[in-house]
């Protein structure tokens, strides 16, 4: 994405870092905008400011604790982490979840589909300014959050994962709490939606940062910026996971034309009122039995030498998990594709020709996930260079200092 | 001499009404809010803080500014005091808190772009567009006032004709388009929601302010609070008070009058900065300039009724 540039040197032509602390932005990212007045001429992307080195790490670490380790990865979708390396695991163990575990796994998904919606919507407000209806977005939020608590004992790291199944069960004044949350989810979600055809609203988002269908199959986007632009892909339909094979009827895809931050928009809350939807089918249909194998920490830790690729619709698309166990507790490899990283191909093409004020919408339509999203960048101050560093190098670093 | 005491006087309003401003934007939007004097707390603890000055910024322009932006915004709304309670006031001094009011704007662009930072001569550049789209209509609406108070160009003059007229120029046929483009102006000029362009922090980072940290924020926030002080207290003073058409309170003596015109020039902050920062999104440049050519529009319109006889 970043090769340099040739420019012929413009005395209006302003070259505007946007980040990596900017207030527009929750995480760290590196945008360098070039503007002509507040027309924006080019954008390169620098990441790498919070890379964790995560991928490595797993590879030190047992079996279980890197179900730990993964679940870390993401702040807002920690669930999608898990489920997707537990299914990986599962798979090379050729071991199959009891139902209700898979329906519970699918409930939790949901739930926090709901809430990482919730969140984007909110931020999306505050960066048009808007911050009455992103408190009252929040507000919402944090029924679910509150909800998460009570059902998993967590708000944010759940922790409702085990490979064979899930911790908490669901008992039946749980999934009475659940059904109530679900019904302030839709009512909020008639209200947010109004709120957002609110006239000022979209004269900041329609046509702002426009990806044609053809340009999204091209840059291959994923999940809700993909569907806006009008590409029918979910990983729920497309190969269901956890319990979404039986739960294929009760929701269907949400698919947008507009194509813009409007749409990218209004595919997100449609998808709150989906997600209602498939937590009642959930709630109405939760077969009883078993929630996880019996199975001893020790046993689960042995797992055969083997490789497994899987993948869920996180909220924000598609992630993908590769590993390889090493037959000895351990991984040899493991590799994360998160849906962020597949997105940032598209922002260039979203902001070439906007305004500069589209840049926080631009970048909040596509709800990034930035810490997911990084790698390690060395920055030589004194000698005015910067590399990113591959796997190679640091491997060598690794043999030079241990 | 007066004009010396009132110093103290428009700090403290000017801050209180900024206080009220949060606590009401907090309760709409179902917050706590900080307690009323919280703007002197951060007033207070800004002055405490280190003074920085950016490498790449020219120091004595970057801090110069700040002093001057408070002082003069401090001068304006001293100026609009003064005349108030001393009953009397010089001719021209509204067009002296008019400029005082574009100064401290005009001075707060400087500083930003002195900083040094690309944001900051972003900010400039925004502010600019923003001057020229409210600046006009708003002096046009005050001409208009000054016309229909018999071309009287001192402020105590213009309150004082409309209390002898008995009118309030709001509800006024020719006027009250004239109050309306002051209105609408207003928020662009103290510059909030949906009119923050030049300092929207999602988008520039608080523009011309980025740099600006300490001591001189706190100047800069100061002035700021104190020019949305007197333009809520001009157009309160211009466009509603009459005292007679308020007989309850034109019954006592004057301190309860000032005292009126203090709560209605709260009230007119709460309706013109409050409202509007709670209720929109932030606009874009091109958005707003294009609104603000429908207030010039509206502000010619006005001039023409009312030199028609409206």
């Amino acid at each position: 994405m970043s090769e340099p540039k040739e420019i012929e040197f413009e005395y209006s032509r302003l070259v505007v870092p946007f980040g990596p602390i900017h207030p527009a932005l929750k995480e760290p990212v590196h945008f360098k905008v070039t503007v002509r007045g507040e027309e924006i001429l080019d954008v390169d992307l620098v990441l790498g400011h919070a890379h964790r080195g995560i991928e490595l790490l797993a590879q030190e670490r047992n079996i279980l604790q890197n179900l730990y380790l993964t679940e870390r990865i993401c702040g807002i979708c920690s669930h999608t982490h898990t489920t997707c390396y537990a299914q990986a695991i599962e798979e090379v163990k050729g071991i199959q979840i009891p139902e209700r575990a898979a329906y519970l796994r699918a409930l939790i998904f949901e739930l926090e589909r709901v809430h990482s919606h919730l969140l984007l919507l909110g931020v999306m407000a505050y960066e048009i300014g808007y911050d009455t209806l992103f408190m009252q977005i929040w507000n919402m939020r944090e029924a679910v959050l509150d909800l998460f608590e009570e059902v998993t004992g967590n708000r944010v790291h759940h922790s409702m994962n085990v490979i064979g199944g899930v911790r908490w069960d669901l008992t039946p004044v749980m999934a009475l709490r659940v059904s109530r949350v679900a019904d302030g989810v839709e009512d909020a979600q008639r209200r947010i939606r109004t709120a957002f055809m609110d006239r000022t609203v979209k004269k900041r988002l329609v046509g702002v940062g426009v990806m044609s269908r053809a340009d999204a199959r091209a840059s291959c986007l994923v999940g809700p910026t993909a569907r806006a632009s009008g590409l029918t892909m979910d990983v729920r339909k497309d190969d269901p996971y956890a319990a979404y094979s039986e739960l294929k009827d009760d929701y269907s895809v949400v698919v947008s034309d507009g194509m813009d931050a409007m749409a990218r928009v209004d595919v997100r809350v449609r998808e709150l009122a989906e997600s209602v939807n498939i937590i009642r089918a959930i709630l109405g249909r939760l077969p009883p039995g078993e929630i996880r194998l019996k199975e001893s920490p020790m046993r689960a830790v042995k797992v055969p030498e083997g490789e497994a690729v899987s993948r869920v619709e996180a909220p924000r698309g598609e992630l993908i998990y590769y590993l390889r166990t090493d037959g000895n507790e351990g991984l040899r490899r493991l590799k994360v594709r998160t849906p962020s990283q597949a997105n940032f191909a598209g922002i260039r093409q979203m902001m070439v020709g906007g305004e500069l004020a589209d840049v926080p919408v631009i970048l909040a339509s596509i709800d990034p996930c930035m810490s997911c999203t990084n790698r390690l960048t060395v920055v030589d101050e004194g000698a005015g260079r910067q590399m990113n560093v591959g796997l190679d190098e640091l491997r060598r670093r690794r043999a030079s200092t241990s | 001499m007066t004009l010396a005491v009132m110093f103290p006087g428009v700090f403290v309003l000017s801050l209180l009404y900024s206080g009220f401003d949060r606590k009401l934007h907090a309760r709409m939007q179902r917050r706590v809010g900080p307690p009323l004097i919280q703007p002197f707390y951060d007033f207070v603890k800004l002055m405490n803080k280190e003074r920085i000055i950016p490498a790449a910024a020219s120091p004595s322009v970057f801090v110069t500014v700040t002093a001057l932006a408070a002082a003069s915004s401090m001068l304006g709304a001293s100026v609009l005091m003064t005349n108030l309670v001393m009953e009397a006031s010089f001719v021209g001094d509204i067009m002296l808190v008019m400029y005082l009011v574009l100064m401290t704007a005009a001075l707060t662009m400087i500083g930003g772009s002195s900083s040094g930072n690309p944001y900051g001569a972003i900010g400039f550049s925004r502010r600019v567009g923003m001057l020229l789209g409210y600046e006009v209509p708003m002096l046009i609406s005050l001409l208009i006032v000054s016309y229909r108070s018999g071309l009287t160009l001192s402020f105590y003059d213009m309150v004082a004709a409309q209390s002898i007229a008995d009118v309030v120029l709001a509800f006024s046929p020719g006027a009250a388009l004239a109050s309306l483009v002051f209105a609408l102006c207003i928020p662009a000029a103290a510059g909030v929601v949906p009119f923050d362009i030049p300092e929207a922090k999602t988008e520039v980072a608080y523009g011309y302010l980025i740099e600006y940290g300490g001591p001189y924020l706190g100047l800069l926030k100061l002035a700021k609070e104190v020019t949305n002080f007197t333009l809520s207290l001009l157009f309160f003073t211009l466009f509603i008070y009459a005292p007679q058409s308020f007989p309850v309170v034109s019954a006592y003596n004057e301190w309860v009058n000032l005292l009126f015109i203090l709560v209605g020039a709260l009230a007119v902050y709460m309706v013109t900065i409050t409202l509007p920062r709670t209720l929109f999104a932030r606009m874009k440049l091109g958005q707003a300039l294009r609104f603000y050519v429908w207030v010039w529009a509206l502000s010619l319109v006005s001039a023409g009724l009312v030199m028609v006889g409206y």
